[in-house]
């Protein structure tokens, strides 16, 4: 029944019972997310790790729709899932032979793959903290889309025109990858 | 201030654009009806694909002047049922040099979003009402569910099932297959993004992503293909059937080139499902047109007795009307070559619809804040020809370039 | 709200019950003969002279790469057109420059051939010109069908 409790849980947020099949729904999805990406890093085949990716970005959208925000869970399965996750695939197949399996990475490239790593979790982690600290996110209603509209075109235009500038800097960068000389 | 109060109007439309059904508490009776529904849904698509199976290969037939089924059952009807029973007892063959785990995966990542697709399509209930009819007591809609965010649902499934097509292509370890979906999820994926900007048009009219919201605002007659201006429609449909990988636009198994494309490698069970899934999206597909642009299944409900049989009466109709059309173009277009497909996916329909969309929208909202409409057609009118000129004007300058290029290598070699 | 998903979620556990019960059956119903030949890539017959192709053509890269950018543009369209009414000029206006910026690059990709997959130049008359429909089609409907190369009204041909 907990899955059940999961699915109805946005309509009793206030009520702890309901919580507590949340956070269950949560934990189910966020450990398989952290088994997808360790898989994802250890296996040495580089397609197997690009579908596990596609597994821990179809955690992330469920838990999105967790939160109750539809419209940006959806969009996590359409852009991540649909279209880079398939540029990434579509990468490997033009550079790497179809069936390359890695012949495993040097432990220097190892090395400053772990430094990286770090230090993108570190920022990552200093930021949240930093926001939030033990803010309580305002479970209200789920965002609509008409609501996402609604912020989009007010508080965060400015981003949004910019995100225009940063495709266009992405579609002159493809053809710069894919130019001959 | 208008303006303000519209917004807040819509926000409460889309959230009530919910199945009543699951707006409260859900006990036991509430998962017995979803569970029937969901039954109910499951088998009448298996039965579609069957008939539509028998259909295609009847109507082909007859297109060629065949007779084409005709030994199983009345007029062959039972042959799909037969060829699938057949396959339970093949062989199943996995390739020596294949991907095993990922082999084994395809199938499902290509059959399980052919049926999730179709829950979010309305089948029937009164839309002169609101669309909903009562069983057990519990008001509900006819339709497995209506998320809020219903046609998104619909293009992210379809973006997984790229993986399906790609996935079993790479996984076979063999020449055929790859090609064959390479080429299928290039396709694929540059369709879809002209099948969601045709779908944005349809969003200005509804004002809503669910689709039952996007039924009930085509009631009497008041259908989207017309008040979208038609050519979104027809975008629709050409993305919708290269989605499909259907003739014309059945590159990626074009037999006498790539054998079976992606399932070349693929036998008994395993293939019957990838063909299983294929049929069912020719179904959904015809299902979302309708949906989208035919105003689902409402119509007229002629009898106050068996009301509720009418509108899926007329859902029913006008899916066939689709599923006729589908196999008439496969009866009678020649396939297009993968240049032609990619020119009319990325430089004829991906731009027009995007400026149709704009010009809808820009009428709109001239006509929300009071304008004459007309001169903004006409500038409208006006950008669009001059993108299409800009347009022509690049593919000219590339081709042109190209041409130079051959000509230099060519005067090299002499 | 949430509540919503419930049937999606069970059709989902049916459509895998189903694909994963099928299998089962399959595999009670089906003959085991593994065989070398069985297992080898398809050719048509023909054993491989050549490996599979290592490498693809670098436009289906870009492809996916553009088709990236119109999918973003796609997802930032959809919650507008949901809520332009009360939007008005101010969202349209938005739209209509972030539009305007992505096709801008559009143009510019097509223009430094980055669609161009067609053959560079078209070869004329390939086919001889004395082949036409009315030479290679045949009406049907007429008594010909399935005689060709025989001699009409020769009733030995027929008899065998």
């Amino acid at each position: 029944m907990t899955a059940l409790a999961a699915l109805e849980g946005m309509d009793r947020l206030t009520s702890g019972e309901a919580l507590v099949a949340q956070n269950v729904a949560f934990a189910i999805m966020a450990i398989t997310m952290v088994v997808a990406a360790l898989r994802m890093v250890t296996t040495r085949n580089v397609v197997h790790a690009a579908l596990y990716l596609v597994v821990v970005l179809a955690g992330v959208a469920g838990q999105f729709l967790l939160l109750g925000a539809e419209f940006v869970g959806v969009t996590q399965v359409m852009v991540y899932i649909g279209a880079i996750v398939v540029l990434f695939l579509f990468g490997i197949m033009l550079t790497k032979g179809s069936f390359g399996e890695d012949d495993g990475v040097s432990s220097e490239k190892r090395l400053m793959a772990g430094l990286v790593g770090l230090l993108v979790f570190g920022v990552m982690a200093a930021a949240l903290v930093d926001s939030f600290e033990d803010a309580e996110v305002a479970r209200e209603a789920p965002s609509t889309t008409a609501e996402v509209s609604d912020s989009i075109f007010s508080t965060y235009i400015v981003p949004f025109e910019a995100v225009s500038v940063l495709l266009l800097a992405a579609l002159i960068g493809a053809i710069v990858v894919a130019r001959k000389d | 201030m208008s303006a303000v109060t519209t917004l807040a109007g819509m926000g409460d439309r889309a959230v009530l654009a919910a199945d009543p059904l699951l707006r409260g508490d859900i006990d036991l009776g509430i998962v017995g009806i979803v569970v029937l529904k969901v039954v109910v849904a499951f088998a009448l698509l298996l039965v579609s694909v069957m008939l539509m199976i028998w259909f295609e290969r009847k109507l082909v037939a007859d297109m060629h002047n065949r007779i084409g089924p005709a030994v199983a059952g009345p007029f062959g009807i039972l042959q799909t049922l037969a060829d699938g029973i057949k396959l339970f007892f093949k062989e199943d063959l996995i390739p020596d040099r294949s991907d095993r785990a990922v082999f084994k995966l395809a199938p499902y990542l290509s059959l399980v979003p052919a049926f999730l697709v179709f829950a979010i399509v309305p089948i029937g209930g009164d839309f002169s009402g609101d669309g909903t009819v009562t069983w057990f007591g519990e008001r509900t809609y006819l339709q497995v569910a209506d998320p809020p965010v219903g046609v998104l649902f619909f293009l992210a499934l379809s973006s997984i099932a790229v993986y399906g097509v790609m996935l079993a292509g790479w996984s076979s370890g063999s020449k055929y297959p790859l090609l064959g979906s390479v080429r299928a999820s290039a396709q694929m994926i540059s369709y879809e993004a002209a099948l969601g900007l045709a779908i944005a048009t349809v969003f200005l009219t509804s004002g809503s992503l669910s689709t039952h919201d996007i039924v009930a605002t085509q009631v009497e007659g008041n259908w989207n293909v017309l008040a979208t201006g038609v050519v979104p429609f027809l975008v629709f449909l050409v993305a919708g059937t290269a989605e499909l990988n259907r003739p014309p636009f059945d590159l990626v198994e074009a037999e006498q080139e790539l054998v079976g494309g992606f399932h070349t490698e693929y036998s008994s069970l395993r293939f019957a499902l990838f063909f299983l899934a294929e049929f069912m999206n020719v179904i959904t597909m015809s299902a979302i047109a309708v949906t989208l642009f035919l105003g689902g299944p409402s119509g007229p409900i002629l009898t106050d007795t068996l009301g509720w049989v009418w509108p899926i009466l007329w859902f029913s109709v006008k899916v066939f009307a689709f599923l006729f059309g589908f196999v008439w173009l496969r009866a009678t277009l020649p396939r297009f070559r993968y240049d032609q497909l990619m020119d009319l996916g990325w430089k004829v329909l991906i731009p027009l619809s995007l400026g149709w969309f704009l010009l809808i929208a820009a009428m709109r909202v001239a006509d929300a804040e009071g304008w004459p409409v007309a001169p903004v057609v006409v500038v409208g009118l006006a950008g669009m020809t001059l993108g299409a000129v800009l347009l022509s004007g690049a593919v000219a300058k590339a081709r042109a370039e190209r041409l130079a290029d051959l000509d230099a290598t060519e005067g090299v070699d002499a | 709200m949430l509540g919503q998903y419930l049937p999606v979620v069970v059709l989902l556990i049916l459509a895998f019950l189903f694909a994963a019960l099928s299998f089962v059956a399959s595999r009670l119903l089906a003959p085991r003969r593994p065989h070398d030949r069985k297992a080898a890539p398809y050719e048509c017959g023909i054993i491989p002279g050549r490996e599979t192709p290592e490498r693809f053509p670098v436009r289906f890269f870009l492809v996916a790469m553009i088709f990236i950018v119109f999918d973003i543009e796609i997802v930032f369209l959809y919650p507008w057109a949901v809520a332009h009414g009360g939007l008005g000029l101010f969202g349209l206006v938005a739209v209509l420059l972030f539009s305007l910026a992505v096709f801008e690059s559009f143009v510019y990709l097509i223009g430094n051939g980055a669609l161009e997959w067609g053959p560079v130049r078209r070869v004329r008359h390939a086919v001889s010109p004395a082949r036409t429909s009315t030479s290679t089609i045949r009406r049907a409907g007429v008594r010909e069908v399935g005689l060709e190369g025989r001699t009409i009204g020769d009733e030995s041909g027929r008899a065998a």
